[in-house]
C-alpha cells in the first residue's frame, strides 16, 4: 500500500431511523453500502482503498443493537453496537462466560476496544477474529434483521470464507445470543501474537471443557482455532478424541495432533504456514491443559 | 592537597534536573511543525511516487491535473536539475531520468485542499520503462549487477569517500594492518560467520512534516520538523543553486528524529513546490505509508566475519567484509559504512586486521543515519561470534572481552592511540550486576533461561570539521537567554546546555532560557544534531559563551570596584568578591553596566558572550590502509548483560533482564542518561525481537504498524538497570562525552548471545521472532 488516502474517502453517512429502512437502503445500494458499528476495521480498509463503499450505514442504537443483558433462564445477548470494553466489563458475562472476556481482552488495545465490537468482529468473518471462537463454541446465535424480516443465523454455519459470511445484501445483525453455558464450564483463549500488546494472532486457540456424563472420558471438550483455516475453524476431532477416553496428558497429545492435522493455514507476514500448524498444535495442547487443570484434573 | 587540587564540579552539572520542555509537552501546550497556522493561503502538497524499483521514465503527462480547478502547481523533475547530498550529491529533488526505488518521488503537485491534490494525481499519467532491479547488496556488488547510477563517476564527493564509478559500489573503505594471512597459523581458534541485518525504520511518532515559502524577493522559509536546520539551509542552498543566507530553516518542536529527520529527505520536495506557487506556504505532511516507503531506512548489512585468538583468548586476527545495501541513494549512507571501516573490529586491540567495508546501491529505500550509525549492524554479527570465540576456545565470553577490549593507550584499528576509557570497568559491573555464571530456574518447565554479554564503541561519525557555536545573553532581570542551533529531539539537549551554561556563569540553572524554536536567521550556526555529539560539541561552544560573557561581567566589575579580577566570583547570580566581601547580584550590572569607581560616567553595557568549538585535530586516513593519525575525536564504550527465558512451545524470547554500563566521561544530568541507556536498550530490544522491513521485489510488505511490530512497554523488561561509568574525557564539557546512540549498539548481540545460553543455537539474522527460533530449535533437534 504506497499511496493510501491520506485522510479518509469521500462517503456519505447514513442513519436510518428503524431497522427496516436500514434494511431497505443496504439492499437498494448493495454494494457501496455496508453497515457501520465501531468503525475500527471500516476506516482502516476505506482508508487503504480496499473498501470503496458510497455509503456507510450506521446501525449502532436501532432497536436492540445497544443493549447487552443476561437472562438466568436463557442466557446472554449482546447488542450489536455493544463495545467490547462493555462486553469484558459486564459482571454476568465475567462469571458465567469468562472464556469470552479473555478472548476479548486480548483484541487490539483498550482504545481500540472502546469502539470495536464482537458483532463486528463476527461480521468480518477475519479468520484471525479473536472473540470468533468463543462465540462458536458457546453456541452463538446471530438475530439477523434483513428485507424478509427477522430470522436467526447459527455461527456454526455463519462463516463462508476470508471476509465472507451467509448475509445477504440488506442484512443486519441486530445482536448475537449466546444461550446459558453447561454446568461447570471452563475455558481459556490462548493468543500468539509478535509482540505482547496489540498484535493480531498469528495463531489464536479457544478451548472449553465442561462435565458430560454421556461421555467415557466424563467432559465435553471443545477447540476453535484462529488464524490456520479460511475461516474461524472448530477442530471436531478434538471434541471426539477428549469424549472417547479418560484424558491423560497422551490424550490430550492425540487431540492436540487432530489441531495439527486440521489447520490448514497460509503464509503472509504475520507467520508462515509451517508454523502456524505447529503452532496450532502446541498451543491446543497448552489450552487443553489449561481447561483440563481447571475442570479438576 | 589532593581534595585542594581536584576540579570543582560546580552545581548543577552532575544533578538530575527534570527536562525543560516537560510541562509544554504534557500539556499539549508544545507547538510542533504541523501545529503552526498559515491561514487561507496555506496549499497542501501531495507526491507521486514511483510503483517500480527501477525504471526509465519514458513521459509525463500532467496536462490533465494542470487543468483541475484549485490546482496551484504541479512540479516535476525537469523544473530542478541540481543534486542533493551530504557526502555524495548523487540524487535530484524529484527523479529526472529514473526511478530508483518503489517510493522515488516523481513528481508534486500543491493544490488548495489535500483532497485536491490527490485527485490531482490521479489525472497525471507516467510512462515507465522497467529496468532490472538490484535487491541485494552482496549481488549489487558484482561486476555484472544492473547499474543504478551511471553517473556515479560525475557525483561531487567529499574527499574521504571513495565511490567506483562503473559499479554499484559508492564508497571502499579497506582497511590493512599488520599481516593477516600469516596469523590465521598462529590461531588457535577460528570462528567463521556469515550475519544479515535487515533494513529496519525509525518510525517515530510524529511523520516527517515540512510547510515552505518563496517569498517575492526569492528568500525562502522552510518549517520543519528537523534534527538538522543548519545542514538543510546549506543541501537545499547547493541543490536549487541559491545562496545560503537566502534560506532560512526554522526547526519546531520534534516528535522524535533517531537519525531519519537528519540531512534533508522530504524537506527539498515541499520547497521546490512552493517555489512555483507564488508566495503561498506549501505544507507536506507525510503519511505513516509514505514515512515507511519515502523516508530514510536504517541500511541492510550483509556481513562476513573471521577472527582467530590464540590459547590465552588473545584475538590475533579478524578479516571482516561488509556488503551495506545502501538503497536507492547513499548521499548520507556512505559516511555510515566509513565508520563502519574505521571501527570494523568493534572495540577490540587486534593486530593483524584485514576489512572491507562497502556501500551498495540497492533499489530499496533510501538508507540514512539512523541511531548508532552502522554500529549496531556490525556489532550484531561481531559481538556473537566473539562470543562463539570464547566458547570453542574454552574461555568465558565475559573474560575475552576483558581481555581484548581497548585501553588506554593501546592501538586502535586505525593507528589511533585509545584515549583513557572505562570499558573495562563497565564490562566488570554489567558481568556483576546480571550475576555472572549463576543460572536462574525458569519460570516453568518448558522454559530454558540464558544470559549473554556484548560490548561496544562508537565515535562521533562526522566530518572532521563539524562545528558548534553559541551565544549568551544577559537580561535585566538576570536572566540567561542561551542561542544555539542543536536540536532537542526529546534527549534533553536543551536541559543540558543550560545546566552547562548555569554551571560556567555561576547562575542559578532556573535562570536559565534557551533561545527556540532553532531558527537559522537569529540562531549560531550548528552543523547537525546527530552523532551523539551535542553535548560535547555544542556544550563546549556554550561552556565557551557563558565563560565569555562571565569574563565580561567580572572585567567590567574588577574596573568599577578597583579591585583584581581573581578575586571575584559569580555565585548564585551575585557578583562577589573574596578581597573586599562586596557583592552585587549581575540583574544590576548586565544591561546598563556600572557607574565608574568616581562616579563620572559609566562602564560596561549590554554583555553577550559567544564560544564555539571545532575539533581541529582529526586527520585523514589513507586509502589502500585506513591508517592515520587520528581517525575519530573519541570513543564511547559500554558493555550490555540480558537475561532471556525461551519458551519451548512457541519460541517466544522474553527478555527479563538488561544491565547497562556506558562510559559517559562526566554525566551532566545522570536521569537523562539513564533515560537514554533505557530508551536505547528498548530500542535495541526492538530490533533484535520484532522490527524488519519485509521487503520482496523491491516491494515493502509490511507499511503500517498493523505488521510493523515495534517494542511497547508491555515488552520491556521491568528489571532494567542503567551503570554510569565516568572516565572524563579531555575535551569534554568537565569530561563528558555523548551516550545517545551508544546504548542500543550492543544489545541485539547481548540478546543473541542470551538465546544461545538458553537453548544453543546461533541467530543469524535479527528479528528473532518467535518463528524464527521455534524453526531454528526445530531444526537444531530442541523442540518437535
Amino acid at each position: 500500500m504506497l499511496d493510501p488516502h491520506p485522510s479518509l474517502p469521500e462517503f456519505d453517512y447514513i442513519k436510518p431511523k428503524t431497522l427496516a429502512e436500514a434494511s431497505q437502503f443496504l439492499a437498494d445500494h448493495a454494494g457501496e453500502a455496508r453497515p457501520l458499528l465501531g468503525g475500527t476495521d471500516i476506516f482502516v480498509r476505506m482508508r487503504d482503498g480496499f473498501w470503496k463503499d458510497q455509503y456507510l450505514v450506521d446501525v449502532k442504537g436501532l432497536d436492540g443493537t445497544n443493549e447487552i443483558s443476561f437472562d438466568p433462564a436463557k442466557g446472554l445477548t449482546i447488542g450489536a453496537g455493544v463495545s467490547m470494553n462493555r462486553v469484558s466489563a459486564h459482571p454476568d458475562v465475567k462469571v458465567h462466560y469468562a472464556v469470552l472476556a479473555e478472548a476479548v481482552d486480548s483484541v487490539a488495545s483498550y482504545q481500540l476496544r472502546s469502539r470495536a465490537t464482537i458483532v463486528g468482529n463476527i461480521c468480518n468473518a477475519s479468520p484471525a477474529g479473536d472473540t470468533i471462537g468463543a462465540c462458536i463454541l458457546l453456541g452463538g446465535v446471530l438475530n439477523v434483521h434483513g428485507l424478509d424480516g427477522k430470522r436467526q443465523e447459527p455461527l456454526s454455519t455463519f462463516f463462508k470464507g476470508p471476509g465472507s459470511t451467509v448475509l445477504k445484501a440488506g442484512d443486519v445483525v441486530v445482536s448475537i445470543e449466546l444461550p446459558l453455558p453447561p454446568k461447570g464450564l471452563q475455558g481459556t483463549y490462548l493468543k500468539l501474537g509478535r509482540n505482547k500488546s496489540s498484535d493480531l494472532s498469528i495463531v489464536g486457540v479457544t478451548a472449553i471443557g465442561y462435565p458430560d456424563a454421556d461421555t467415557v472420558s466424563g467432559y465435553r471438550v471443545k477447540v476453535a482455532l484462529a488464524s490456520v483455516a479460511p475461516t474461524p475453524l472448530v477442530v471436531d476431532k478434538v471434541e471426539e478424541i477428549m469424549a472417547a477416553k479418560p484424558i491423560t496428558e497422551d490424550v490430550i497429545a492425540e487431540a492436540a495432533e487432530a489441531a495439527f492435522e486440521t489447520a490448514s493455514p497460509i503464509d503472509d507476514v504475520r507467520g508462515g504456514a509451517k508454523y502456524r500448524k505447529l503452532m496450532s498444535r502446541n498451543l491446543s495442547k497448552k489450552a487443553l491443559t489449561v481447561v483440563w487443570e481447571k475442570l479438576g484434573r | 592537597m589532593t581534595t585542594e587540587i581536584k576540579e570543582r564540579i560546580p552545581s548543577p552539572i552532575g544533578e538530575s534536573k527534570p527536562r525543560l520542555e516537560n510541562d509544554q509537552k504534557v500539556t499539549g501546550a508544545a507547538i510542533f511543525a504541523d501545529d503552526i497556522q498559515f491561514g487561507n493561503s496555506l496549499l497542501y502538497a501531495r507526491i507521486m511516487h514511483s510503483p517500480h524499483p527501477h525504471a526509465l521514465i519514458k513521459s509525463i503527462d500532467t496536462s490533465k491535473a494542470e487543468a483541475l480547478p484549485g490546482v496551484k502547481a504541479v512540479v516535476t523533475g525537469a523544473d530542478f536539475p541540481g543534486y542533493l547530498g551530504l557526502y555524495l550529491q548523487d540524487r535530484h529533488i524529484f527523479c529526472r531520468d529514473r526511478v530508483r526505488y518503489v517510493g522515488d518521488p516523481v513528481l508534486g503537485v500543491a493544490a488548495t485542499s489535500e483532497e485536491i491534490a490527490v485527485k490531482a494525481l490521479d489525472l497525471i499519467d507516467v510512462e515507465y520503462e522497467v529496468l532490472e532491479p538490484v535487491l541485494n547488496a552482496e549481488e549489487g556488488a558484482k561486476p555484472d549487477a544492473p547499474l543504478i547510477h551511471p553517473d556515479l563517476g560525475n557525483y561531487k564527493v567529499a574527499n574521504f569517500i571513495f565511490p567506483q564509478p562503473g559499479t554499484n559500489i559508492s564508497n571502499h573503505f579497506k582497511l590493512r594492518k599488520g599481516d593477516v594471512d600469516g596469523a590465521w597459523e598462529k590461531c588457535s581458534t577460528i570462528v567463521e560467520r556469515k550475519f544479515w541485518v535487515p533494513h529496519i525504520q525509525h518510525v517515530p511518532i510524529e511523520p516527517h512534516t515540512a510547510i515552505a515559502q518563496w517569498d517575492e524577493t526569492g528568500e525562502i522559509t522552510l518549517w520543519a520538523s528537523s534534527q538538522s536546520p543548519f545542514a538543510q539551509r546549506n543541501l537545499l542552498a547547493q541543490a536549487l543553486g541559491v545562496s545560503q543566507s537566502s534560506v532560512r530553516v526554522i526547526a519546531p518542536k520534534i516528535g522524535g528524529g533517531f537519525g531519519c529527520k537528519a540531512g534533508i529527505s522530504m524537506e527539498a520536495l515541499v520547497v521546490a513546490i512552493a517555489s512555483k506557487t507564488n508566495g503561498r506556504p506549501v505544507k507536506l505532511l507525510l503519511t505513516r505509508e509514505e514515512e515507511f516507503h519515502t523516508a530514510f531506512v536504517r541500511q541492510e548489512l550483509i556481513a562476513y566475519y573471521k577472527m582467530g585468538c590464540d590459547e590465552n583468548g588473545k584475538i590475533l586476527a579478524m578479516e571482516n567484509t561488509y556488503y551495506w545495501g545502501g538503497g536507492a541513494s547513499t548521499e548520507y549512507g556512505v559516511n555510515v559504512t566509513r565508520a563502519a571501516g574505521y571501527s570494523c573490529t568493534g572495540p577490540y586491540e587486534v593486530p593483524n586486521v584485514k576489512a572491507d567495508s562497502l556501500c551498495v546501491y540497492t533499489n530499496h529505500p533510501v538508507g540514512g543515519a539512523y541511531r548508532g550509525f552502522g554500529m549496531p549492524e556490525m556489532h550484531t554479527g561481531l559481538e556473537q561470534c566473539v562470543d562463539e570465540l570464547a566458547y570453542k576456545a574454552g574461555i568465558d565470553p565475559v573474560d575475552i572481552r576483558s581481555i581484548n577490549c581497548v585501553k588506554e593507550g593501546c592501538e586502535t584499528v586505525t593507528g589511533f592511540k585509545m584515549h583513557p576509557t572505562g570499558l573495562s570497568q563497565c564490562i566488570e559491573e554489567t558481568a556483576k550486576a546480571i550475576q555472572w555464571g549463576q543460572k536462574s530456574p525458569a519460570s516453568a518447565p518448558n522454559k530454558r533461561r540464558g544470559k549473554g554479554t556484548a560490548i561496544m564503541w562508537k565515535a562521533p561519525a562526522m566530518p572532521p570539521n563539524a562545528g558548534s557555536s553559541a551565544w549568551v545573553e544577559l537580561a535585566e532581570d538576570g536572566t540567561v537567554n542561551v542561542g544555539l542551533g542543536g536540536q532537542d529531539l526529546g534527549q534533553g539537549a536543551f536541559t543540558v546546555m543550560a545546566q552547562m551554561a548555569a554551571a560556567a556563569l555561576g547562575v542559578p540553572y532556573e535562570s536559565v532560557r534557551i533561545s527556540s524554536p532553532v531558527d537559522t536567521r537569529y540562531s549560531p550556526y550548528e552543523w547537525q544534531t546527530v552523532a551523539s555529539r551535542l553535548t560535547w560539541s555544542m556544550g563546549n561552544a556554550v561552556v565557551a559563551a557563558a565563560t565569555d560573557a562571565r569574563r565580561q561581567v567580572l572585567d567590567l566589575v574588577s574596573e568599577a570596584w578597583d579591585e583584581d579580577p581573581e578575586d571575584l566570583d559569580i555565585r548564585d547570580g551575585i557578583v562577589v568578591s573574596y578581597k573586599s566581601e562586596q557583592e552585587q547580584p549581575i540583574k544590576d550590572i548586565v544591561v546598563y553596566g556600572l557607574p565608574k569607581p568616581d562616579d563620572q560616567g559609566w562602564l560596561g553595557g549590554p554583555i553577550i558572550g559567544r564560544g564555539k568549538f571545532m575539533p581541529s585535530y582529526v586527520t585523514g586516513l589513507d586509502a589502500e590502509t585506513g591508517q592515520g593519525t587520528r581517525s575519530v575525536v573519541h570513543y564511547t564504550t559500554g558493555s550490555q548483560s540480558v537475561e532471556v527465558e525461551v519458551d519451548l512451545d512457541t519460541g517466544c524470547v522474553e527478555v527479563l533482564r538488561g544491565v547497562s554500563a556506558f562510559d559517559v566521561g562526566r554525566a551532566i544530568n545522570p536521569a537523562l542518561v539513564e533515560a537514554q541507556i533505557e530508551g536505547g536498550f528498548v530500542q535495541g530490544m526492538s530490533s533484535a525481537l520484532f522490527e524488519e522491513m519485509i521487503m520482496v521485489d523491491g516491494f515493502m510488505q509490511n507499511p503500517s504498524f498493523v505488521d510493523y511490530r515495534i517494542a511497547t512497554t508491555t515488552d520491556a523488561p521491568s528489571d532494567l538497570q542503567s551503570i554510569i561509568v565516568e572516565v572524563p574525557q579531555d575535551d569534554g564539557p568537565w569530561g563528558a562525552r555523548g551516550i545517545g546512540e551508544h546504548p542500543m549498539v550492543p544489545t541485539v548481540a547481548a540478546i543473541a548471545n542470551a538465546i544461545y545460553d538458553a537453548v544453543g543455537i546461533r541467530m543469524m539474522s535479527p528479528p528473532f521472532s518467535a518463528e524464527k527460533v521455534y524453526l531454528a530449535m526445530l531444526e537444531a533437534g530442541i523442540v518437535e
